[in-house]
Order: structure tokens, then C-alpha cells, then sequence
């Protein structure tokens, strides 16, 4: 072997990231509509979004349930009819609900372009909400819950929420079994035509655009106007639960779950960018500090990751990971120290490079292809944020400091502040 | 249409070049051909435990993450019971950076015995939390030693016994490196902004001066023909009860494949589907259920399973699915019902190769098939599935002794 040939080879950064405008116009009944091409493929992702998300809700389960009995009958079809066309057009239909919006999102060949808006116009606009199918979901989603509730991390993870943001709010409340028998078609009609309008929602296409796109566009949805009566952004208080550590017990569980981390600034923020490097040197990436000690130093976990995320009403930082029981404590300790060396000691050069170099990278992806550009884009939109967010955050990477980061880790991560859920058998 | 280049190095490192000057991102798969079933029975969950350890420092590079980080670029692996395969994506202008540290990796490893030991418990944790912390998780640990009575599928890729993982030393690593890993064991596919002839000269300066190894031949012993039904009944604290069922079926390279693939999409691929409309819609006896095929390269396993719904009797469910199951030698409605699968099998084969790294991944994985080109077949293949085609493999294949059903049975009361 020739060692003159097995030098490491040279780097060259990323310069410059390519962030495409999205295009964006207005349907005849004012629906704005945003536009992004992209990719080599005639296909299309197409999306109606609405601000429907659990914080509109005044019973657990109202919006979820909504959003999940869109496709399960309309004026013109029955649920299996729905499905059936669906499927047989080889359209993928996502239908998802978070804490703030509600989506329908449908991914199809552009060659059915004409079938789907027919389709997702009866999904979105004139589901008629059938008892037998609401009955039939209800009791699905109750057993899935079941399941899901015998689960150390969603223990920990609805536990850390309700702490966080409290019992009351609507990031907060955790969902009980018998939510699931409190729901009928009558309140889903109603949230539905409270919410659903097309004064409330936006859409977002990305794939490969006709022209004939706009023109379909208008043809289908364009002649809709439902007007809600005005729903104006809640302004809710957060109210964090007293406690600050909570050990939610499971009999019998091998490895406990931990969540760690409090609520924080959102998107909207100007040091949001700076805190997303923070949590990325801490938890954000495989060579991050928390994976190279708690996993590949001491072999705790098979994982660990923090992360930091926007909601509308506040955003939250969190870090999470699963352990053998018996290193429950040292694993925490282990955490909290490394939360602490990030407030003490000014980050290494080489380190800094790493992250600048990694997110950089991580930008690049974020980017790349039709899908993942619609996902870039309403995660900013949705927080009236542009392109100019994404230039902000590059900059940002490329200029950071050490001190910098340093006052974000005081200002952002005071362990006092932080909550400590666990959830395991002691 | 995907349109690739191939060459080979004179070592027998093959390589698959597909260039998509859209992207400013270049994907690279590894594919060794090394998977659990290559393991010794006494030595289960080494080939997964390695591809842990393949991250740990190689003979000129102390450590693989970091200087890939460094280049803005981002990995990740996984084995299965056939093949262990490493994956990246990358700004293009660093690509050289992945081939030095792919080609080092394959070259030699260095790692310590402070990196094995901690590799080990990560390894058991991931036993952990994926199969023991997890309602049900157990199911396919015991499903696969009732299904396969002699072939090395009969053990899960985390491994047989977490015991094989604790025991394991580095003689016993190193053993296994170079019988596994070596240019001819291996198949490389570059996806996205990178051209022939940049990928040619990376590949020869990088892989070229590794050395061809000695691979011993595969011999598996075969399954032998499965005479009766087999049944295996668990109980635990589970919210509710599960049937898994099992039936033996081909490779993934019989023609057969794709027949016994659709029938899967017919009885469970999408909201429409068969199992989902009468088991889970009309009949209310199911939570979920699932309709798949395990993809292996020797003969595999055809599964259905379902979780139950309140006060359903778990003989009852079984038999619903046996029923649905025959449904399929009906000729009502199943004309429609076979071209909406096919379109759906179509849009979703689209999909994927959207992705740069999904098209690099079934570039090496085809070609490991015999051949790549199958990446552009696909579709075709599906469409040529005809019912009669259906109705004679769901014959051979969907025969009671052929078949293993597990009953995951809930020991709680209030139910």
C-alpha cells in the first residue's frame, strides 16, 4: 500500500446554499397558494393546511379525530369508496394533526391531477362525518392507545408535556382511555365548520408544476368560500406543572425513559438560530456531546438526541434517550454535567468547525428535492418567517462564537428550570 | 427511467454510477454481502455487532463520524439477515472525503478493546429497548425459531442469545473481517451529482490498491419442506391479545416473488385493502393488521399479523384471516382490485427513486440480485401478475402445514 495515496483529502465548504422562492398566488375565492419546483419526476405533493390543530380544541381528541375522519365519508362518497379511488389512483393520502395546524396531504402522479383535486375536494370540504366509521375509529385509536400507553417512552413523553406546559394547556393534557368514548359526529361537524374554511388555510404544492396546474387548481377548489366567524390566535398561558422531577413507574421495565428540558423561545425569536447550534454541539447530531459520552463512552444507551422545537403559543427544548435501569442516575448525572461544561468552557476550534461544517452539510439536505423543500418551507411560513430566516441561521452558523455560544448555554439551559421525567420501574 | 454505468476494479469491487446533476448532494451505499445468516449458530449477532463496530477507527483514521461530519456529510447502516449496508449522503465537492474513509474501513479496522466493550452494551441496550421494553416485541424472537428449524434465518439479526454479544472477543471480530470484508465481497453504488468518470478515478485511487480476499463459498443448510402445522402460544401482560401467522415462500429472486408480493398488497396495501375493509371495518375484529413478505434472499416467510379488538375470540380472528386469505380464489371484484395495486405498487416505486439515497441503495441491492438493471423492471414485473398467477401460488403456498401461527395471548383480567 502506497502511503502517499492514503492521505486525507482536501475539504472544500459549503459556500453558498441554494434556497428556491417559492411562487405564490391567489385562488379566485383568495385561498393563497404556494408553489415550489422541483425534481426530475412527474409527480406532486399537495397540500391544504389548516390552523386546526389541537390547541383549537375544547374536548381531547376534537382535532385529531376531525382531521382522521376527513376521508371516512363525503357528499358524494362513502368511506370505502373514498379509499378505494385513493388506492386505485396510487395517491398517498396523509391526513395529520399536531398541536397547532391540521393536514391533508396528498403525494400522486401528476398524470391524476384531475382525479385527486376532484377527490381531496370531497375530503377537505364535504366530509360528512358517518357515526358507524367515527364509532369504528374511536375504538381503533382507544386500543392503540392502550398499546402505546405500555411504552416507557410515551409514558415519559406525555408526562414531560403535561409537566412542561401544563395539565391545563393545550400542549399539555394528556389523553385518557376515555376520551376515546366522549366523541361524536355532531362535534366534528361543527369544529369542522368552525375551522375547515377557506379563510383559514393555505396550500402548498411542490413537485413538478404545469401550466395547467393554476388553472385546475381554480377549477376545482377555487369556487369554494366558507367563511368562519373570526377565530383569533389563543392566548394562552403557560403554567408549568410544580414539580420539577417525575418518576411516572411501569412494573417490570428493563430500561427507563428520560426526558429532560423545559419550554423555550420559538422560530420568532432572534436567537432561535443560536439555539439551534447550542442543541445540536449538545444533542443534535451523532457526534454531539451527549452520544459521545452517555453512548459511545459508557455504553448507557443505544441512543440519545436533544432537540429544540417551535410551536405557535412557545417552543420547547428536550432532551431524550432510553437507558438500562440500573444507570438511570448516572445517566442523568452524566447529562446535567454536560449541560453545565457548555456553560463553563468555551467550545474547542476544532469542535466549532465540526458543527459549522455538519449543519452546513445538514442545509444542503434540507433542500434537496421536492418533498423536503415544501417541508422547509411551511416550517417557516407557518411562523410568518421566509427565506430570510434560513439566510439568518447560514450566518449564523458561519459566524458564532464560542462566548457566543456560551450565554446561550447560561441564558437558555439553567438547570434549575429544567424538568426531569422519567419513567420506568425504580 | 434510470440510467447508470457499472465498472469493475480488478480486485472485484463493483461499482454502479447513476448521475442526477440536479442535486448538489452525491450518495454512496456499501453493500457487503455478509448478513446474520453467515453467522456461526454458537455466535449469533456478530455480523449486526460488527457493522457496529465498523464506525470505531480504521487503519489510517482514528475515528469514521467525525471527519465525515467535518466534510458536511451524514451516515448511517443496518443489517439484516442477508447483507450489511452502509449509506451517506454528502455535498459533492467532498465526495473524496467518503472514499478515504470507506476504502480505509474495508482496508484494515483498528479499533480498541474499550471500543468493543462499550459497542456491546449499546448493542444490548438496542436488544433492549427494541424487543424486550416493547409490548409484543418478543413475537418475532419466538416466531422465527418455530418457522426455520435449520436454516440460519432461524435466529433474529440482534442475535440468538444476548449472550453470543457478551462473549464475543476481538479474535473472533477479526476472524470475521477479513472472511467478510473485502472489495470482491462487496458492491458500491454512487447516485446524484457525480459523473463517470470522476467516480472511476475516486474508486481506483481509493479502493483500487486493497487487496482481494479469500471469501469462502456460502453453503447454508436448506430448509427442509415444513410437514405440519406448527402452533405457538405466548402469555404475557399485554393490553391485548395478537395472532402472528407465518407461511414459508421462495426467494426474492423466484419469479414467484413478485406474485406472492402482490397478493400481499391485495390483503393489506392501503385503507382499501382486503383485510383492512372485512377484518378491521366490517367484521370489527382487529385493531391492525399487516400483510407482508420478508424479502429474504433464500426462501422466506409470507406474515400476517393483527392485534385483536375488545371480547374477540383470538381462534375466531385466526379463522377471519384464513378466510380473507381464500377470498383471493375468487374472480369477483379481483380484477379491479388487482389493477388498483398495481398502480399503487407504480406511484410508490416512483417515489422512492425521488431519492438519491433510496437509488443508490437499490442499485447495489439488484446488483447483488444478479442484476441492476431490475431497478427499472420493477414495475413491469409487477404488471405482469395475472390471477391466475394468484391463485397458483396462494395454492402452494397458503396450505395449514406450511404455516405457523403464534397466539399472543393477554394475561389481563379486566379485559
Amino acid at each position: 500500500m502506497n502511503e502517499l495515496q492514503r492521505i486525507k483529502p482536501p475539504l472544500f465548504p459549503v459556500e453558498k446554499v441554494d434556497i428556491p422562492e417559492a411562487a405564490s398566488f391567489t385562488l379566485n375565492n383568495g385561498v393563497p397558494v404556494f408553489l415550489i419546483e422541483s425534481g426530475t419526476e412527474d409527480i406532486m405533493r399537495l397540500e391544504f393546511t389548516f390552523k386546526a390543530g389541537q390547541s383549537r380544541e375544547y374536548i381531547p381528541l376534537l382535532a385529531s379525530a376531525t382531521n382522521m375522519m376527513l376521508s371516512e365519508g363525503s357528499q358524494n362518497y362513502s368511506s370505502e369508496e373514498l379509499n378505494r379511488q385513493l388506492d386505485f389512483y396510487g395517491a398517498f393520502l396523509h391526513l395529520d394533526c399536531d398541536r397547532d395546524r391540521a393536514e391533508i396531504v396528498v403525494f400522486f402522479l401528476n398524470k391524476h391531477i384531475e382525479k385527486i383535486l376532484e377527490l381531496s375536494r370531497e375530503i377537505v370540504f364535504r366530509p360528512t362525518f358517518p357515526e358507524p366509521e367515527l364509532i369504528t375509529l374511536m375504538k381503533k385509536r382507544q386500543r392503540w392507545h392502550m398499546v402505546n400507553r405500555e411504552k416507557v417512552n410515551k409514558l415519559a413523553d406525555d408526562q414531560f408535556f403535561e409537566s412542561v406546559f401544563g395539565r391545563n394547556h393545550p400542549y399539555g393534557y394528556m389523553v385518557l382511555e376515555k376520551d376515546f368514548e366522549n366523541i361524536n359526529p355532531s362535534m366534528l361537524r361543527e369544529f369542522h365548520n368552525r375551522f375547515y374554511t377557506t379563510d383559514n388555510m393555505a396550500i402548498i404544492i411542490s413537485g413538478k408544476i404545469h401550466i395547467k396546474t393554476i388553472e385546475l387548481l381554480n377549477q376545482y377548489i377555487g369556487d369554494i368560500v366558507i367563511n368562519g366567524i373570526y377565530n383569533p390566535d389563543n392566548k394562552i398561558n403557560l403554567n408549568g406543572e410544580k414539580g420539577k422531577k417525575v418518576f411516572v413507574n411501569k412494573e417490570n421495565s428493563i430500561q427507563t425513559a428520560i426526558r429532560i428540558g423545559s419550554s423555550t423561545i420559538t422560530k420568532r425569536h432572534p436567537d432561535y438560530p443560536g439555539l439551534k447550534i447550542l442543541d445540536t454541539i449538545l444533542g443534535g447530531y451523532f457526534g454531539s456531546r451527549l452520544m459521545k459520552n452517555i453512548r459511545e463512552d459508557k455504553g448507557f444507551t443505544y441512543g440519545i438526541n436533544s432537540s429544540v422545537n417551535s410551536l405557535n403559543l412557545a417552543g420547547y427544548k428536550m432532551i431524550s434517550t432510553e437507558v438500562g435501569k440500573d444507570n438511570h442516575r448516572k445517566a442523568i448525572e452524566e447529562i446535567y454535567k454536560e449541560v453545565s461544561l457548555l456553560q463553563d468552557i468555551p467550545v474547542e476550534k476544532e469542535e466549532m468547525t465540526l458543527v459549522r461544517n455538519y449543519m452546513s452539510g445538514e442545509m444542503v439536505r434540507m433542500f434537496d428535492g421536492p418533498f423536503a423543500l415544501a417541508e422547509s418551507f411551511k416550517s417557516v411560513w407557518e411562523f410568518g418567517l421566509g427565506n430570510e430566516y434560513y439566510q439568518r441561521l447560514a450566518e449564523k452558523i458561519r459566524i458564532i462564537d464560542p462566548d457566543e455560544i456560551t450565554e446561550l448555554a447560561r441564558t437558555y439551559y439553567n438547570i434549575d428550570d429544567l424538568y426531569e421525567v422519567s419513567a420506568g420501574s425504580k | 427511467m434510470i440510467n447508470y454505468k457499472r465498472f469493475e476494479l480488478e480486485n472485484g469491487l463493483k461499482f454502479l454510477i447513476h448521475e442526477d446533476k440536479s442535486t448538489p448532494l452525491v450518495a454512496m451505499n456499501i453493500l457487503y454481502d455478509v448478513g446474520s445468516r453467515d453467522e456461526d449458530p454458537d455466535s449469533t449477532g456478530l455480523a449486526h455487532l460488527f457493522e457496529h463496530l465498523m464506525f470505531g477507527g480504521s487503519l489510517n483514521v482514528p475515528e469514521y463520524d467525525m471527519p465525515l461530519q467535518m466534510a458536511g456529510g451524514e451516515n448511517n447502516a443496518f443489517t439484516n439477515n442477508d447483507i450489511t449496508n452502509y449509506y451517506l449522503t454528502i455535498p459533492s465537492q467532498n465526495i473524496e472525503t467518503a472514499f478515504w474513509l470507506e476504502s480505509d474501513r474495508m482496508l484494515e479496522l483498528d479499533f480498541s478493546q474499550k471500543n468493543l466493550d462499550t459497542q456491546k452494551s449499546v448493542v444490548i441496550e438496542e436488544f433492549n429497548q427494541r424487543y424486550l421494553n416493547q409490548p409484543y416485541g418478543d413475537a418475532i424472537l419466538r416466531l422465527r425459531p418455530s418457522a426455520y428449524k435449520v436454516h440460519p434465518y432461524r435466529w433474529p439479526t440482534i442475535g440468538r442469545d444476548i449472550s453470543h454479544i457478551s462473549e464475543t472477543d476481538l479474535d473472533q471480530i477479526r476472524k470475521f473481517f477479513f472472511s467478510h470484508y473485502a472489495p470482491n465481497n462487496a458492491i458500491i453504488a454512487l447516485t446524484g451529482n457525480i459523473g463517470y468518470n470522476r467516480a472511476h478515478d475516486l474508486a481506483q485511487k481509493w479502493f483500487g490498491p486493497i487487496r482481494k480476499r479469500e471469501i469462502n463459498e456460502r453453503n447454508l443448510p436448506a430448509e427442509p419442506e415444513q410437514t405440519e402445522e406448527r402452533i405457538v402460544v405466548i402469555e404475557k401482560d399485554v393490553p391485548a391479545d395478537a395472532v402472528y401467522k407465518t407461511w414459508h415462500m421462495g426467494s426474492r429472486k423466484d419469479p414467484e416473488f413478485y406474485t406472492l408480493d402482490l397478493i400481499t398488497d391485495l390483503l393489506s396495501g392501503g385503507e382499501s385493502a382486503r383485510l383492512n375493509i372485512r377484518l378491521v371495518r366490517e367484521k370489527k375484529l382487529f385493531s391492525e393488521i399487516n400483510a407482508y413478505i420478508t424479502s429474504d434472499i433464500d426462501p422466506g416467510l409470507l406474515m400476517i399479523h393483527g392485534r385483536l379488538m375488545k371480547d374477540v375470540d383470538i381462534k375466531e380472528a385466526d379463522q377471519a384471516i384464513v378466510e380473507a386469505v381464500n377470498s383471493l380464489f375468487d374472480k369477483g371484484h379481483i380484477e379491479g382490485e388487482m389493477e388498483k395495486v398495481k398502480n399503487r405498487y407504480e406511484s410508490s416505486t416512483v417515489f422512492s427513486n425521488t431519492s438519491i439515497l433510496n437509488k443508490a441503495m437499490n442499485l447495489a441491492y439488484y446488483e447483488l440480485l444478479g442484476n441492476a438493471d431490475l431497478i427499472n423492471r420493477q414495475i413491469e414485473n409487477f404488471r405482469k401478475v395475472n390471477h391466475k398467477m394468484v391463485t397458483d401460488t396462494a395454492s402452494k403456498i397458503f396450505i395449514p402445514s406450511n404455516c405457523t401461527t403464534l397466539y399472543y395471548k393477554s394475561t389481563r383480567k379486566e379485559l
